[in-house]
């Protein structure tokens, strides 16, 4: 087991008031620098976090914009590769890690903006403004 | 009791047949989630935070019986997203039906009484119409006004046409119990079979990272709520978990007891964390690492978790395999659970006092001992 997984002891857990909860990065619009090895896992590894599309540029110099689901890590880029859906196909397609030469967070982060504190913000300022019926909607399916 | 007895014998046998061919990590739910689209926007919520594309996704009915043939389960929770948004549900739901799973529908219920009249009541289909506590609690948990009552519409039409139903509340930092004591009161009276109840967990993938319970302010919440049990209060859950989220007992988490599947494949480790995706049942029991996930573990991803999917399972096993977790959990149907430290609790100022609505947590984080 790795030292990160072994964070805390039973004790501590069971005595734990609240949660802490994770932090959210803004990545919206990041374009990693990708100079080594590990800074392409890392940037892909926040990639597989983020909740929107992000587009890679593969070193045949193809662009691909999806929505990164999944990745099988191995020792080396040519055995990692990432699971990914794109917005014209049902089809789940696989990239290499190592055939990935750029990644930019193209996509809106649909996580963004989305905290309790902006609810409770809203509902307060539509509700003395006397609205009824105050809701948040989902976000159109454009 | 809420729950049927055809159901906990099937459950039971499914058990003990697991047991008796020394299989040590089998699945009881399966959490199927056939889509991610909602009708709602709730700021907690961490299901539903996609691009449009894959909001616009879906499970196949094929796939969806797939999947429930794959893992075997005798139990499938459909939830989502919001599984009426689905325009072929109701064909989902007759498959599984067909297949004698009992299939608990995860809603929100704004569209049920519209839908109801697709379903066919059935003893293997239950409505769990998500209901947060009473009325202004739950709109401003869905960040919706209106939205309680147009449940408590779908349930008591259903509970007309004689559906299973049951309500399913998630309970975060403030909750008041006092308020979710007279909740119970008003879904009994509306005629609901049982209530499913869970604490909140803190997923990285909710937006709202702030109001998530630890483990020691849990057990104190659910001892003020469930001790001195009115007996008209049904739970459609096992007794031995409700004994669990009010420190009566420990237990381990069992992830791969609710397996979810869903449009990008079996999620590892669990329902909640989303730590990649395998193509099949198998690969998913047989490649996950089941010894970094559960409180035992230390990792910080499951410190503060309680949640249903993770140690419902837990109980259900312990409750059908041994002689002594059968007879706790028939004592645990009937007992009224009296206790008189909890009648204080239900006294006691709120952790952070009481504000109208639904209360918001400091955001740090802390380490205390606590004692019931």
């Amino acid at each position: 087991m790795t030292a990160e997984v072994q964070k805390y002891t039973i004790e501590q857990v069971e005595a734990l008031e609240l949660a802490p909860g994770a932090e959210h990065e803004e990545l919206e619009g990041w374009v990693p620098q990708l100079s080594s090895e590990e800074d392409l896992r890392q940037a892909l590894g926040k990639a597989l976090d983020y909740r929107g599309d992000i587009t890679l540029t593969l070193k045949n110099g193809e662009r691909i914009e999806a929505f990164i689901f999944n990745s099988k890590t191995g020792p080396t880029l040519a055995e990692s590769f990432l699971q990914y859906y794109t917005p014209s196909s049902n089809e789940k397609r696989k990239v290499s890690y190592f055939d990935i030469a750029r990644v930019e967070f193209t996509g809106k982060d649909r996580a963004a903006g989305k905290h309790w504190e902006d609810w409770v913000k809203a509902y307060n300022e539509k509700k003395a403004a006397g609205e009824k019926n105050i809701a948040l909607a989902p976000d159109a399916l454009e | 009791m809420a729950v049927p007895i055809s159901q906990m014998w099937t459950v039971a046998t499914y058990v003990l047949k697991k047991r008796l061919t020394g299989k040590k990590r089998y699945p009881l739910v399966l959490m199927l989630e056939p889509l991610f689209r909602c009708n709602l926007a709730c700021a907690g919520c961490g299901k539903v935070q996609y691009p449009p594309h894959i909001l616009k996704k879906q499970l196949s009915p094929e796939e969806c019986f797939r999947a429930v043939e794959e893992c075997g389960v005798p139990l499938v929770s459909l939830p989502g997203g919001e599984p009426l948004l689905h325009p072929q549900i109701v064909e989902i739901v007759n498959g599984l039906v067909a297949r004698k799973k009992y299939v608990y529908l995860c809603t929100n219920a704004l569209e049920l009484k519209k839908r109801l009249p697709e379903f066919t009541p059935s003893k293997y289909l239950t409505f769990s119409v998500h209901l947060d506590g009473q009325r202004e609690h739950h709109d401003f948990s869905i960040c919706r006004e209106g939205g309680y009552d147009i449940a408590v519409e779908g349930i008591k039409e259903a509970v007309k046409r004689g559906f299973r139903v049951t309500t399913n509340a998630t309970f975060f930092d403030g909750t008041d119990p006092n308020s979710v004591r007279g909740f119970f009161d008003e879904v009994m009276d509306m005629g609901v079979e049982g209530i499913v109840l869970s604490p909140g967990y803190s997923y990285d993938k909710a937006p709202d990272q702030n109001r998530f319970l630890g483990r020691a302010r849990v057990r104190r919440l659910f001892r003020a709520i469930l001790s001195n049990r009115k007996p008209s209060w049904k739970f459609n859950m096992s007794p031995l978990f409700l004994e669990f989220l009010m420190g009566d007992r420990k237990y381990e988490c069992t992830p791969w007891g609710s397996p979810a599947y869903n449009i990008f494949g079996w999620q590892r480790p669990c329902y909640l964390l989303q730590e990649g995706y395998t193509d099949t049942f198998k690969e998913l029991l047989e490649t996950t690492k089941w010894e970094e996930y559960g409180v035992a573990s230390g990792n910080p991803k499951c410190a503060n978790c309680m949640v249903s999917c993770g140690y419902e399972p837990s109980a259900v096993v312990e409750g059908f395999g041994s002689l002594s977790g059968f007879w706790s959990m028939i004592r645990g149907t009937f007992s009224l659970y009296r206790d008189e430290h909890a009648l204080k609790l239900l006294n006691e100022p709120m952790p952070h006092g009481r504000v109208p609505l639904v209360q918001i947590a400091e955001t740090e984080p802390s380490l205390m001992e606590t004692s019931r």
